[in-house]
């Protein structure tokens, strides 16, 4: 009985103050903080990908087609950790079968079914309608067959054909920039709207959420397209790799600025929460929050890129610092969804007391399922990449582009 | 009229979302069940299933009809509140024959706890036990009349019903004050506990008897200028005195 009781003491130990008992453990756990960072990296890949066509920024070119097919790979997985958290992956068709408009969380289906369907596949179809016309002609076998099913019967890649094409996939990059903001913003809709939660319930939740989507999303595509482009044995195109670095400068400075605005504003307004809160940030959160999200996903890459990007560098050196820099990012931004979902709950309602959070290893929330979630994308990215190569227009345009290496 | 010509892509991609469309208003038509929005967000029919459910519980008046001596006991105790199927289960089967089903009764350690085990979310004062360290081994009943619940003999500690004070005060710089420092508790609130509630502090000039800078306390104690800290509220405003450390 002893050793019961010296085990249920030192399971008190790690709460500190008041808590209620619904309160030991956490609910959403690490499977919530993969969902937000994996549609982030969506919206973010897919608001990189728009630049090109909306904007016409055309240092992006080589990465175009990249971030589209990283977009979709990416949101295959991105609703699977919610599956895998509530089981019963079956009853998630009831969302369309029976839509709920006044369930935030209901009306994620047809987000997600939105943006899938009409915006990414569309696009992505649009864009390969030729390429996979003339594949299917080219390609013998299975490979063949599957390019033939692909172009669903539109083999027609005349001019005007083409240029259709090419209007309607524009059209659809322009509904696509509001539905990724949709897509997204809704995630950060559904943790502000908490009312009860004062370090969730905030307004400006789903802009940051967005920001933060777009700098990681920057930041994958810019270590993707390094890693591809090393793999690949090509020359890296510098401006590309310079555009996006000012891209992910300019989006992490939006960002931070955001963040440091809620922070200065939940300061000034002092609620009732202030206090468990910053006990909290300093306590439970000092190493996800302020030295991995502020110092090492924040100041030091944001830093480091401006100095890379504007500094005096020798190439190869400028980019390893961008490369590194966009690995901190991607560990700033996991550890952003770390301290919004798991923060949330580490306080009691009562704002007297903090619980603690231990990660399972093994089971439907543990760490192992969690690295395969963030493992997946990249495997469906390689096999899309396989059928669906991004890489043809940098290969034309790399002549040019070298050229401009400064 | 000459009929307008679509491109041979928008096609394909009508052909598509009208088989998608179409299935989807297919599985709507097959799958959701007739009757599902009829009163809100859900089917109808499920009430009518429920209602239909043979009733399980028989309701404590049933239970009076022919056990009304217990219940008389039971109505002046502190368990008055609680029903006869709360702890006895359910009963409609034992008012339909009572010789064949004998409602169970629960004798063990185990089904007390679920109420009286320790738990902080408990308003305080209500009586709470740490089962393992409560007389291990012996079945509740042994001391307690479920019928009549009351104390074997009056609580000796005030954490045995104020626990949860008690816990918080054990690890603050008040744990060694006994509670009768600041309560003055009158003998019979252990026994008959509302009716004679325990007095608590009203002025600051109290905890100015140990924390004011001229008291003649331990000079370990916090001290303040009682004049000014804190300008017009009571110490207990800003300090929680069973835990004065926290914040």
């Amino acid at each position: 009985m002893e050793s019961m009781i010296a085990s249920a003491v030192s399971a008190l130990q790690d709460f500190t103050g008041y808590i209620y008992p619904n309160e030991y453990e956490l609910h959403w756990e690490l499977l919530i903080v993969v969902y937000p960072y994996l549609t982030g990296l969506v919206a973010g890949a897919f608001i990189l990908a728009s630049l090109e066509r909306v904007f016409n920024v055309k240092e992006l070119q080589p990465v175009y087609r990249l971030s589209l097919l990283s977009a979709l790979a990416f949101l295959f997985v991105a609703p699977l950790p919610l599956l895998a958290h509530l089981g019963h992956p079956e009853r998630s068709l009831e969302m369309f079968l029976t839509p709920h408009t006044k369930s935030a969380m209901a009306m994620f289906g047809f987000v997600y079914a939105w943006y899938l369907m009409v915006v990414l596949l569309l696009e992505i179809w649009f864009d390969y309608r030729k390429s996979m016309v003339i594949w299917s002609r080219e390609k013998k076998g299975m490979m063949g067959f599957i390019y033939r099913i692909l172009t669903l019967g539109a083999t027609d890649i005349s001019e005007s054909s083409l240029r259709f094409d090419d209007k309607v996939g524009k059209a659809i990059t322009i509904i696509g920039i509001p539905s990724a903001f949709l897509l997204h913003g809704y995630v950060g809709f559904i943790f502000g709207s908490i009312k009860a939660n004062p370090w969730w319930s905030s307004v400006l939740m789903p802009i940051v959420f967005l920001f933060s989507a777009i700098v990681s999303g920057i930041a994958l595509i810019l270590a993707l397209y390094m890693i591809t482009t090393m793999f690949r044995f090509k020359e890296i195109s510098m401006p590309c790799l310079n555009k996006l670095a000012e891209l992910l400068i300019y989006a992490m400075i939006v960002d931070f600025s955001l963040e440091l605005l809620d922070f200065i504003q939940r300061l000034y307004e002092s609620e009732e929460s202030i206090n468990i809160l910053s006990h909290m940030i300093s306590s439970r959160l000092f190493i996800s929050l302020i030295i991995s999200q502020i110092i090492l996903g924040s100041l030091v890459p944001m830093i480091s890129l401006i100095w890379a990007r504007f500094g005096r560098l020798p190439v190869e050196m400028r980019r390893i610092v961008y490369f590194i820099a966009a690995l901190l990012v991607q560990v700033g931004i996991f550890s952003t969804r770390w301290n919004v979902v798991i923060g949330g709950q580490l306080f009691s309602k009562s704002l007297r007391g903090l619980t603690v959070y231990k990660i399972e290893l093994f089971g439907f929330e543990g760490l192992l399922t969690t690295c395969f979630f963030l493992l997946l994308p990249f495997a469906i990215l390689y096999v899309l990449t396989k059928l669906l190569p991004p890489w043809i227009i940098d290969e034309k345009d790399i002549k040019p582009a070298e050229a401009q290496v400064s | 009229m000459k009929a307008p010509k679509f491109p041979q892509q928008v096609i394909s991609l009508a052909i598509i979302f009208a088989i998608l469309l179409g299935g989807l208003i297919a599985a709507r038509i097959l799958l959701v069940p007739k009757s599902f929005g009829k009163y809100g967000h859900y089917r109808a029919d499920a009430a009518d299933e429920v209602a239909s459910l043979d009733i399980k519980y028989a309701g404590y008046k049933a239970c009076l009809e022919c056990h009304d001596d217990i219940y008389v006991i039971k109505e002046k105790s502190n368990h008055r509140g609680l029903s006869c199927e709360v702890c006895h289960g359910a009963a409609a089967k034992h008012i339909e024959a009572p010789d064949e089903f004998v409602p169970d009764a629960p004798r063990g350690r185990g089904y007390c706890p679920l109420c009286h085990g320790y738990n902080p979310s408990r308003p305080t004062g209500f009586p709470q036990i740490i089962t393992l360290q409560h007389n291990p081994g012996k079945p509740c009943m042994t001391c307690h009349n479920p019928h009549n619940p009351l104390l074997p003999h009056s609580p000796e500690e005030c954490s045995a019903c104020h626990r949860e004070i008690a816990s918080q005060k054990r690890v603050s710089h008040h744990s060694s004050l006994p509670c009768e420092k600041c309560h003055t508790v009158p003998a019979r609130h252990t026994t008959d506990p509302r009716s004679a509630l325990p007095k608590k502090p009203t002025t600051r000039e109290f905890c100015g008897g140990c924390h004011d800078k001229n008291a003649a306390s331990p000079k370990e104690i916090p001290r303040i200028e009682l004049a000014s800290h804190g300008g017009r509220y009571l110490c207990w405003e800003c300090h929680y005195p069973h835990h004065p450390e926290a914040k």
